[in-house]
């Protein structure tokens, strides 16, 4: 049998190696803007930190539903699927409204190294993040037809190595970009 | 003990023939390891023709100083399409493919461990080479700004035709198919190997694919990094590389050459490892000092990522940078060099039968020392400051480029295309490809050492009427007429062997490794009983069962 | 022989060391690839396969100690070469303290500006240099990235815009030396050449001295007629004449451009009839470059051919 835990780890391990060197780039200009907008004056650490939460939740509740695979519990399986999403979502949502009100105020990619920096590293973030949650309707769905019934399922075990993946990204993403910028 | 387990029937089914009903859809909708190898090895020898005439074309321009054979713009499109087409579409889809065919072979396996992963790697090279490739039929042309797409040339508004997107996003999915195929090859060789084959009684190929996996899966993020970036800028007014705007043209360097470097290791790791296949078998012995090489070559693929601004040492990094990137890259020639010396101490001592694999092997070994010492000059920066950009450069790169990995290519298809069509090349072709080769090989690059230390820089659609140039550059051009017949007559190998060449059986080169222990070409399932695997080489083991090569193994 | 040029002339200490460096290293690499061609053909003549001899050879599966030989004596020629690196580099490009620059260079698409800040002159593609002196270079660019290179004198240095290098050059002796643009930049990168003059003490003064002459604009004749039309032509939004309005940048100044050997950057040697030949149809010697062809009539090109001939 394939391993398909180990592809998916290697793989993780390689769009990591994607991501460090969006955050390299980050890293370069981060002092270089002398004027316009930069993470210090345009970003709410905490109101991005409070969605950041969401997203963190949404791994203890894939967590949660890695258990309940393993103990055949499939109802809750469902459950923890589906709020796994919900809380995706959220986050998601918290994002496109951070990137709609930098826009308003003409913070866009184009606008200097600051905002290309930026609306890339948490942009390119943003789309694995939408895979996932991509991945993990798929995984829904085929859940409501009966499928995963336990204790172990690739697929599910697969998708919730790539989830956790993703939420690690973005506690270095936003540690780098909000954390950093107001330290 | 001495009865002899049976090796695998003669092939009852074979691949489906194009002209058989749904020949052609099987292949192009076919998982199967062995038949994507193939089309892999077909694709990468129509790039290669392709290329080649970009390259002849180069070289007619360049016949002449002040030659008006084709306009500057369209010579460096010639130029940037004919590296990024070698490159990406040439000697990487054959390694690879020569990998995804032979891996499982060779590990006792009946596919890749993902066999549509495999598939879809290989149509985004297609994919890739023909998006690449449509942007010659755009107005503006193909992408003009080299292979390496230097910022802010390549970038607004230096750069407005859409030829470097096409380019971007050609090499993007070629790209995604590479890291695909690491991930595959990884998992497959950690995995699948039969029982008794342990990490140290894989054959050297498979070493080399494995550690060039790893670089690739790696490696390529960075550039695909690079490419997201680039488009960016381009497409959406992004400032990343835009000095202009508070970009940073050095920033694309970086990028760029963190993945360039790795990637000329991944471009001759693979070659290494068809080299080690085929001395030892041409030499009736073993591979001296196995673990050497195999350790070597783990050295040079960790120390890979640590050297690639030997590429930027004009650029005005500072001279401490200079000189960590000068060390780092003079010590990546030790575990090559012990490599080299690994395998003339093969041939020391050896029964040596010069096929024409062998022909090609003992060749690489010589041009590839060339090139290899020529690099290590280079990687002095104060050298590198006289003959960087210069054809000093162009000359060193093709000596390990078509000198090593084109050399060792050439080695690995007259080896192992008996195994793949039942049929052995033609000895006679064979030679005649060998000899035009070298002489138009060496003709075409040697010289070039001389242009570049004498002033004459690369990426020039023409150069002045300077002493000795013009003649210099004429006897390269003949020589690479010289390696176009060459390849005439490769490529008219392949046609007559296929239809008429003599019948190869399981292993007409008395090998070792186990894909000789199945028919030829191997049947669909590849093997109906693998050989007990005691050691690194089962069918030695098997012929010769009172002196196998591990004679404490355990039997498994 | 004729001079070969390149590195089979080094004309200053700096190239020297350089040049001894690279005939070092390829002297040592001769060696090794000797040592390998000779065991190669002795192996493959004395350890040929006779014909009908189908015996297997002793099986050698390797030796620890000449493993550990064989890693150990290319460290040690690593390690020589990396002293002589270091050495060599010292020698070529010390520290640059707190010197001002001698001559600030820019690339530009396709062509070199060449500005001394501690006289003022700006001239274009021809550097003058006294010799014997060490000379701090800038090299700047105000576009893509290019490469200052004289192959005879000195390394190579990148320009790249937003990022100012500096190199020591120096000409041991007097003499025009060749170099180009060594870094791709674009259509007409192969024709964007570099010519230094290296000039006895009294010469450069001279030479500078006359470069600063403003000259008069004449309002007479036909050289008046081109005076007028180079205002109203166009060729004053990228070209700058000391003593006119004309103060672009965009294309080389052109006050003293007739003291130059070349035009276009190397492409054509300097003389009226190529002047005019270049002002009737620049993109026929350079195609892509960056000065369109401005549909000249003949009278109007020798008007201006006569004015810019004339300029002292």
């Amino acid at each position: 049998m394939a391993n398909n835990k180990m592809l998916v780890g290697f793989f993780v391990a390689s769009e990591s190696i994607f991501f460090v060197m969006l955050i390299l780039a980050y890293v370069n200009f981060h002092n270089s803007v002398t004027d316009g907008p930069t993470a210090f004056n345009s970003l709410d650490p905490v109101r991005t930190g409070i969605f950041s939460l969401f997203l963190l939740a949404s791994s203890f509740s894939m967590w949660l539903a890695g258990r309940s695979l393993s103990t055949k519990n499939h109802l809750m399986l469902k459950i923890w699927i589906l709020v796994t999403i919900v809380l995706g979502a959220i986050f998601i949502y918290g994002q496109a409204s951070e990137w709609f009100g930098l826009i308003d105020q003409n913070i866009t990619i184009s606008r200097n190294v600051f905002g290309t920096t930026f609306f890339t590293l948490t942009g390119f973030h943003g789309f694995h993040v939408c895979v996932g949650l991509i991945m993990l309707s798929i995984l829904l769905g085929l859940a409501l037809f009966g499928d995963f019934k336990g204790p172990k399922s690739d697929g599910v075990e697969c998708v919730s190595i790539y989830w956790h993946f993703v939420d690690g990204v973005w506690i270095v993403v936003y540690s780098v970009i909000y954390l950093w910028a107001f330290l | 003990m001495s009865t002899k387990i049976p090796l695998v029937p003669e092939n009852i089914k074979p691949l489906p023939a194009l002209k058989e009903n749904e020949g052609m859809l099987s292949w192009v909708a076919s998982v199967d390891h062995k038949q994507i190898g193939i089309m892999y090895l077909l694709a990468s020898m129509v790039f290669f023709v392709i290329g080649g005439i970009e390259a002849l074309v180069i070289r007619i321009q360049l016949a002449q100083p002040e030659f008006d054979f084709i306009s500057p713009e369209v010579y460096n499109q010639m130029f940037t399409m004919h590296g990024t087409t070698m490159i990406f579409f040439v000697v990487m889809p054959f390694l690879i493919g020569v990998g995804v065919y032979l891996v499982p072979l060779m590990i006792g396996a009946r596919d890749m461990a993902f066999p549509r992963l495999n598939a879809l790697s290989f149509w985004l090279v297609i994919f890739g080479g023909i998006l690449l490739y449509y942007s010659f039929f755009t107005q503006s042309g193909a992408s003009e700004v080299g292979w390496f797409a230097y910022a802010p040339l390549s970038e607004k508004p230096f750069s407005l035709n859409k030829g470097p997107t096409y380019w971007v996003l050609g090499l993007l999915a070629v790209g995604i198919s590479s890291v695909a195929s690491g991930l595959n090859n990884i998992v497959t060789i950690l995995t699948m190997r039969i029982k008794g084959m342990t990490i140290r009684r894989l054959p050297l190929f498979v070493w080399m694919i494995l550690v060039t996996s790893f670089l690739l899966v790696f490696v390529i993020p960075v550039i695909a990094s690079a490419f997201a970036m680039m488009l960016l800028d381009r497409l959406l007014g992004a400032t990343f590389f835009t000095p202009a705007h508070g970009g940073s043209a050095i920033l694309w360097q970086h990028f760029f050459w963190g993945f360039g470097h790795p990637e000329v290791y991944i471009l001759i790791l693979p070659a290494f490892g068809i080299i080690s296949e085929v001395i030892p078998v041409f030499s009736r012995k073993p591979i001296f000092g196995y673990e050497f090489v195999a350790g070597s070559t783990v050295a040079i693929g960790l120390l890979s990522v640590g050297v690639w601004a030997h590429h930027m040492f004009a650029v005005g990094l500072g001279n401490v940078a200079n000189l960590y990137f000068s060390l780092a890259s003079m010590l990546i020639a030790i575990p090559t060099g012990v490599k080299v010396l690994n395998w003339v101490a093969t041939m020391w001592g050896g029964k040596i039968y010069f096929a024409t694999p062998m022909l090609f092997a003992v060749a690489f070994i010589i041009e590839f020392v060339m090139g290899g010492l020529t690099g290590v000059a280079i990687a002095s920066a104060p050298i590198d400051w006289v003959v960087t950009d210069s054809y000093f450069i162009v000359a060193h790169f093709h000596y390990v480029l078509y000198g090593g990995s084109l050399f060792a290519i050439f080695a690995g298809v007259y080896y192992w295309f008996p195994k793949f069509t039942g049929r052995m090349m033609s000895e006679t072709l064979g030679k005649w490809h060998f000899w035009l080769t070298i002489v138009g090989f060496n003709m075409t690059f040697f010289i070039q050492h001389f242009l570049g230390v004498m002033g004459m820089p690369r990426r020039t659609y023409t150069y002045q009427d300077f002493p000795y140039w013009g003649s210099m550059n004429l006897v390269s051009t003949i020589g690479a007429l010289i390696l176009a017949l060459s390849i005439l007559v490769f490529i008219w190998n392949i046609f007559v062997s296929l239809r008429s060449g003599k019948e190869a059986g399981n292993n007409p080169w008395h090998a070792w490794t186990l894909e000789w222990a199945t028919s030829s070409p191997p049947a669909v399932h590849n093997f109906d009983l693998v050989p007990p695997v005691r050691g690194r080489r089962p069918l030695w083991d098997l012929e010769h069962p009172d002196t196998p090569d591990e004679p404490n193994a355990k039997v498994v | 022989m004729e001079n070969l040029g390149g590195i089979f002339n080094p004309s200053s200490p700096e190239m020297e060391a350089m040049a001894g460096l690279t005939y070092y290293i390829i002297g040592i690499s001769v060696v090794i690839l000797g040592i390998i061609v000779v065991a190669v053909t002795y192996i493959i003549i004395r350890y040929r396969k006779q014909h009908g001899d189908n015996s297997e050879p002793f099986q050698n599966f390797g030796d620890l100690r000449l493993e550990i030989v064989w890693t150990l004596i290319p460290i040690a020629i690593v390690a020589v070469l990396f002293q002589l690196t270091c050495s060599t580099m010292r020698a070529v490009d010390p520290p640059i303290g707190d010197h001002e620059p001698d001559i600030v260079v820019t690339g530009h698409q396709w062509w070199w500006e060449i500005y001394y800040p501690k006289s003022g002159v700006i001239t274009a593609n021809e550097v003058h240099v006294p010799v014997g002196k060490n000379l701090l270079l800038r090299i700047e660019s105000i576009d893509v990235i290019h490469d200052f290179w004289v192959p005879e004198l000195a390394r190579k240095i990148d320009a790249i815009p937003g990022h100012p290098n500096h190199i020591w050059l120096s000409a041991s002796e007097a003499g025009v030396y060749l170099g180009a643009c060594a870094e791709f930049c674009g259509t007409q990168h192969a024709n964007m050449r570099i010519r230094l003059i290296a000039q006895t003490e009294e010469e450069f003064n001279e030479w500078q001295k006359q470069e600063l002459v403003i000259p008069q604009t004449p309002r007479a004749g036909l050289t008046g007629k081109g005076a007028q039309l180079f205002q109203t032509k166009a060729c004053m939004n990228c070209h700058t004449i000391l003593g006119t309005p004309a103060a672009a940048r965009i294309g080389p100044n052109l006050t003293h451009l007739n003291k130059r050997q070349t035009i276009g950057a190397g492409v054509l040697t300097n003389s009226p009839e190529n002047l005019a030949k270049w002002l009737a149809d620049p993109q026929k010697y350079k195609q892509g470059s960056l000065m369109p062809n401005m549909k000249l009539t003949e009278s109007e090109v020798k008007a201006i051919v006569a004015y810019l001939e004339a300029l002292k």
